[in-house]
């Protein structure tokens, strides 16, 4: 054993650096990690609070919107809620209470997005060949020169 | 924005894993195959080995600092990345690096230090100054080279490669597990894949061992031993012939039993990898050398070392490109097909700068050489002398006689 | 003859410090060493002595062992609007050309059949013309499926990815380090580093929120009842009834992931 002084040398230092490493280690795990799972249980919290919901429902928009929520809801449309057409209530009502313009689209686009004819939706889906429908190419506001968007039927 | 053919799933058309973890497994496999040879002689004592041992030691170790470089340039938090050893969620293979690579940096390193002790004490008693202080700290502040010491040294080395062997080969092993393990992607999901990443591993180490010998016998102005040339070339056919064999044989098994994977599989193949797997891996790379070196061993007794060294030094080099095309093909193929079986995007450019790009592979690459020319300024990487006193310390200005180990 | 064991030939002076006697050694090293440990087995208690009570609060009034979500989703009512997908856009935030949720379309025929998702569906679906003989069509809204035995979190390498006690499978943001492997591991593709916070997202089913009794932002817009999220654990919810009564189907059965989104009238050509 005289001869393995430089052995005991290098296990001191080896048992060093593990400790050191140890109780590094031990400092950097975060408080919450562990208790349901191996991950950190503070984030189930944060993902609750991430955001305020962006979307509120067509209820939500029928207490200012009156007029056209009951139309909407008496007619062909009552399965499409607002925001489907319109944008989501945080875009138009912000948090703080202020106001943003409701972007409306009037286009042609935003109808043939549902109610274009083409593969794959049910055929008792009501859609059309545009082109037909309009007896020549779409364009512009074509739809509402005959629909109204929240009872569109006629 | 790449191409698709076919269809593929909408967030499915990104190559994440990136040049970099291409990367990866090629510098861990240097790492564990240049440690295969220094363990044939360390361990196994085959004797032919001991004229590159210490080079093939230095050699990994130098492959294993570059080692964790890679992943912390790919991570979107690289400052995240230590994260993997605070909590280490042990179901993932991944998880697995930190303790893997740093238990075997440490016994590589303190197989290191055991086996250069007596080089170390022998230069701190040369030098003056600095490096004298330098040397002193090295060696711990003991000095002891008596042979009992040395005996005892020599145990540890044994253990040390005992130890060091299994955890080289599970530190290259794991990420042939990494993907292994993936049943989502029908390319990479194998059991054969972390034994053909070992295979593959062997037969990159070898080679390197093999252009490295004949590059440091050119610079010292010697022929290169051949015994140990043509029992590298040998080990090197075997660790080949395996790997294409295993490689093969996960092929051609997916196509006998043509389940669903099959179809966009071997579409994959045949158009966005047909240089890198078919010309690359396996022509190229594979039957060439194959060839190469079947000469080299069968025919040994009758070729002049000049040949031997031409030959075996090509076949390396060939299976170097190999090793790396293997690589690539896994790692990036699998990520050109996507989970929907139906799609292929078009082959994945690395960028040329940024931390993810060529030149830094590049760097990654060329970054071991240098570490391997200090540690051979500062500690030698020539074969351990019959005496404990050394003569000079350029390893080229060293006395031919009792060092020379060339053989006509 | 000098002892030149324990000190280098003299050239200069060295004044060598008397070394520790290996009892001293061993002694200082059984300190050092049972002092790490101690101060980590105390740590490791503190954090195992504290289990919540079983009805544990996470947050407010919410609390996750009262709820198991699922979500099912008819594909003969899907139309291809993408309402769903911009109406997760906007709720979520989610970066251009990923999708947490999207929607395919599928022509098929005896002998071929033609996949696509233009932009997961974002702005609909334009009209298509194939070369062979479509026999039917249709649409399938794919998401994360919250797997109950989810590859993507297994492979997570610091915990970052999880699966709640209420089902959900969510990415600590804080946590995550970027590493692509939870993407990889994915059989859906529902999983993509963000290139804003280069960290891992998904569809979380709008956690924040089911958890104050609204539904996802998918599921509230959809026009045609399409999407419908449930509660396993509630006793007269209709999409629990469903999925105990009918004939439901999962994504990749062979798999095992066990998704918690079920499908009704899925075809074979969907993956």
């Amino acid at each position: 054993m005289e001869h393995a002084r430089h052995v005991f040398r290098v296990a001191l230092l080896l048992i060093a650096g593990l400790a050191v490493v140890s109780i590094g280690r031990t400092l950097l795990v975060p408080p919450s990690f562990g208790l349901y799972g191996p991950y950190r249980h503070d984030n189930v919290a944060e993902q609750m609070k991430v955001r305020e919901p962006a979307h509120a429902g067509p209820a939500a928009c029928g207490e200012c919107h009156e007029k056209e929520f009951k139309k909407r809801a008496s007619g062909k449309h009552k399965a499409v809620s607002c925001e489907v057409c319109h944008a989501p209530k945080a875009f138009h009502v912000r948090a703080d209470g202020s106001m943003e313009a409701m972007p409306i689209d009037r286009s042609y686009t935003l109808c043939a997005r549902c109610h274009r004819k083409i593969p794959g939706r049910p055929a008792k889906f009501p859609q059309v060949v545009l082109e037909q429908h309009l007896n020549g190419p779409p364009e512009g506001e074509a739809c509402l020169q005959c629909h109204d968007a929240h009872s569109p039927a006629m | 924005m790449p191409e698709i053919t076919g269809f593929s799933f909408p967030n499915d058309i990104h190559v994440w894993w990136s040049l970099m973890i291409v990367m990866y497994p090629y510098i861990t496999g240097f790492v564990a195959g240049a440690f295969i040879v220094t363990s044939l002689y360390h361990l196994f004592g085959r004797k032919e080995f001991k004229p590159i041992a210490r080079l093939a030691m230095a050699t990994s170790f130098a492959f294993l600092l570059v080692a964790a470089l890679p992943l912390q340039l790919h991570l979107g938090h690289p400052e995240r990345g230590p994260m993997v050893m605070v909590t280490p969620h042990f179901t993932s293979a991944m998880a697995g690096f930190g303790i893997l690579y740093s238990g075997y940096l440490v016994v590589l390193l303190l197989e290191v230090w055991f086996v250069w002790r007596s080089e170390i004490i022998a230069r701190a008693r040369r030098s003056r100054g600095f490096m004298r202080g330098l040397y002193k700290a090295l060696a711990l502040w003991t000095y002891d080279t008596s042979p009992e010491a040395l005996e005892i040294d020599h145990k540890a080395i044994t253990l040390l490669a005992g130890i060091g062997l299994p955890m080289a080969c599970m530190l290259h092993g794991y990420v042939g597990f990494i993907f292994g393990a993936i049943k989502a992607n029908p390319w990479w999901s194998t059991p054969l894949m972390p034994v053909i990443f070992l295979m593959s591993a062997a037969v990159s180490g070898i080679a390197l061992l093999i252009v490295l010998f004949q590059a440091v016998s050119k610079l010292n102005r010697r022929q290169a031993d051949q015994a140990c040339v043509s029992a590298l070339a040998r080990w090197l056919w075997f660790f080949l012939i395996i790997t294409i064999t295993l490689e093969l044989l996960e092929i051609v098994v997916m196509a006998y039993e043509r389940s669903e994977p099959w179809i966009i599989i071997s579409e994959l193949i045949t158009t966005r990898l047909q240089f890198s797997y078919v010309t690359m891996q396996m022509i190229v790379g594979g039957l060439i050398p194959l060839i190469l070196l079947g000469v080299v061993v069968l025919m040994n007794r009758y070729l002049h070392p000049r040949v031997r060294n031409a030959l075996s030094t090509s076949a390396a080099v060939l299976c170097l490109f190999q090793v790396f095309s293997m690589r690539w093909n896994i790692v990036i193929g699998g990520q050109l097909l996507s989970k929907s079986l139906r799609g292929l995007r078009s082959p994945y450019e690395p960028e040329v700068f940024g931390r993810e790009g060529i030149i830094a592979a590049i760097a990654l690459f060329l970054a071991p050489f240098v570490i391997l020319f200090v540690f051979d300024r500062l500690l030698g990487t020539q074969p351990a002398e019959e005496e404990p006193a050394g003569h000079g310390d350029e390893p080229g200005s060293r006395a031919p006689a009792g060092t020379s180990t060339v053989t006509l | 003859m000098p002892d030149t064991r324990h000190r280098l030939p003299v050239v200069q002076p060295d004044a060598e410090p008397g070394t520790p006697g290996r009892r001293q050694f061993l002694a200082s090293a059984a300190r050092l060493s049972t002092g790490a440990l101690a101060f980590f087995a105390f740590e490791r208690a503190e954090a195992g002595s504290n289990p919540a009570p079983a009805a544990k609060r996470s947050s407010g009034e919410y609390n996750w062992d009262e709820h198991r979500w699922t979500y099912l989703i008819d594909t003969t009512k899907c139309i291809g609007c993408g309402s769903c997908v911009r109406a997760c856009k906007a709720e979520n935030g989610v970066p251009d050309g990923f999708y947490r949720t999207w929607v395919e379309r599928y022509v098929v025929g005896t002998e071929k059949s033609f996949v696509d998702s233009p932009e997961g569906g974002l702005n609909g679906f334009p009209s298509v013309q194939v070369d062979f003989h479509a026999s039917k069509a249709f649409f399938v809204p794919k998401m994360c499926n919250h797997c109950a035995a989810t590859p993507c979190t297994q492979v997570c390498p610091v915990g970052a990815s999880y699966r709640t006690k209420d089902g959900v499978v969510l990415v600590d943001g804080k946590r995550c380090i970027g590493c692509a492997y939870c993407v990889q591991a994915c059989p859906f593709g529902s999983r993509f580093l963000s290139p804003v916070t280069h960290t891992a997202e998904k569809c979380t089913w709008c956690y924040h929120r089911i958890t104050k009794g609204l539904r996802p932002a998918c599921v509230e817009v959809c026009p045609t009842q399409t999407r419908l999220f449930g509660d396993m654990k509630r006793e007269d919810d209709p999409v629990r009834k469903i999925i105990e009564t009918e004939r439901v189907e999962i994504l990749q059965a062979h798999l095992l992931t066990e998704p918690q989104c079920y499908y009704l009238h899925l075809d074979k050509e969907v993956r």
